[in-house]
């Protein structure tokens, strides 16, 4: 890459990494095997995310993301985690209604009771 | 999922007369009930007080370029048919559309622009007081899309090194991409529906 783009990239680079073409271009280079790398691992973060996201709405439910995942695919649904966390988030009564599905074909759900057991302590607390 | 994602073709009622786009794989048989479906209940709609069911009438299509059928059934429906969201399979990935919004999608080979799609495989269908949750796809539900654009993603740079080896590699890459701009969901009422109590 010449110096014009090296420069042009970067932008925002603290120190001599912005001016001097020595620094800055290691710097940029450095960056670009990052953002490789980084477009790879993008894929594991958002998975982690969207899992943490889904697990924070059912739980409103009383039941813990494992137990939902495993009531969705013994009813054959396929929607994916990155759906999944976007109805959560966006599509309160629609997850719900997938709660209640996931609920009922894993009756083990249905003993997981968290919100209430957590009122009944603040209760006594 | 199999790879047989969506099947293209032109609208029977588009008044340009575009070419057929041969469909890579055969037209499910579901395509022709939902035909069907789409041009029997919409008359019923017009005849009926406007009052019908919000989850049943179609989003009022935004593009200009519709067939005159479809169009005079929006503009009396309009704005109606909100809330209504669907989740969709396009080429392996799943997406919430919503009618008259866009998204960009993977590049759908042999689609040109302004041509209708009709997407099958739909996976939940939510309105405002009911969600029809597929198992896994809602049957003879249908999304319908419009060609908008096909486009490119912002140029992406493949820098690959090896450090000590002499090794570097730099590649711009712009992957391709289509807009469609969602027009409408139907088909999805007589599935069994989860409605909710609130």
């Amino acid at each position: 890459m010449n110096k014009d783009k090296i420069f042009k990239l970067a932008k925002g680079f603290r120190g001599r990494a912005k001016n001097c073409i020595r620094v800055a271009r290691e710097r940029v280079e450095k960056a670009l095997q990052y953002s490789y790398r980084d477009r790879r691992n993008k894929k594991r973060d958002m998975r982690g995310l969207w899992i943490q996201r889904i697990n924070a709405g059912t739980r409103l439910h009383g039941v813990n993301y494992g137990n939902f995942m495993h009531g969705l695919i013994k009813e054959n649904i396929q929607l994916n985690r990155k759906v999944l966390s976007e109805l959560s988030m966006h599509e309160p009564y629609s997850f719900k209604a997938l709660v209640d599905v996931s609920r009922s074909a894993f009756p083990g759900n249905k003993t997981v009771i968290t919100p209430s057991e957590k009122k009944g302590l603040s209760m006594l607390v | 999922m199999a790879a047989t994602a969506l099947s293209f073709f032109t609208s029977p009622t588009t008044p340009k007369p575009t070419p057929p786009i041969t469909t890579k794989t055969p037209i499910p048989r579901t395509n022709l009930t939902f035909f069907n479906s789409l041009s029997s209940p919409s008359p019923h709609k017009l005849t009926f007080s406007p009052l019908v069911t919000r989850s049943s009438t179609p989003e009022a299509p935004v593009i200009e370029s519709e067939p005159a059928q479809i169009a005079k059934l929006g503009s009396e429906d309009a704005l109606k048919g909100e809330g209504v969201f669907a989740v969709v399979v396009i080429g392996s990935r799943q997406y919430i559309v919503f009618p008259g919004r866009f998204i960009t999608v993977q590049r759908l080979k042999g689609a040109n622009v302004d041509d209708k799609i009709i997407l099958n495989k739909v996976l939940l269908v939510g309105s405002k007081t009911t969600t029809y949750i597929g198992k896994p796809i809602v049957t003879n539900a249908a999304v319908h899309a419009v060609v908008e654009d096909q486009g490119l993603d912002p140029k992406v740079i493949v820098f690959k090194y090896k450090k000590k080896k002499g090794y570097r590699r730099n590649i711009g890459h712009r992957q391709p991409n289509t807009r469609i701009r969602i027009t409408g969901i139907t088909g999805y009422q007589n599935y069994p529906a989860v409605t909710l109590d609130s």
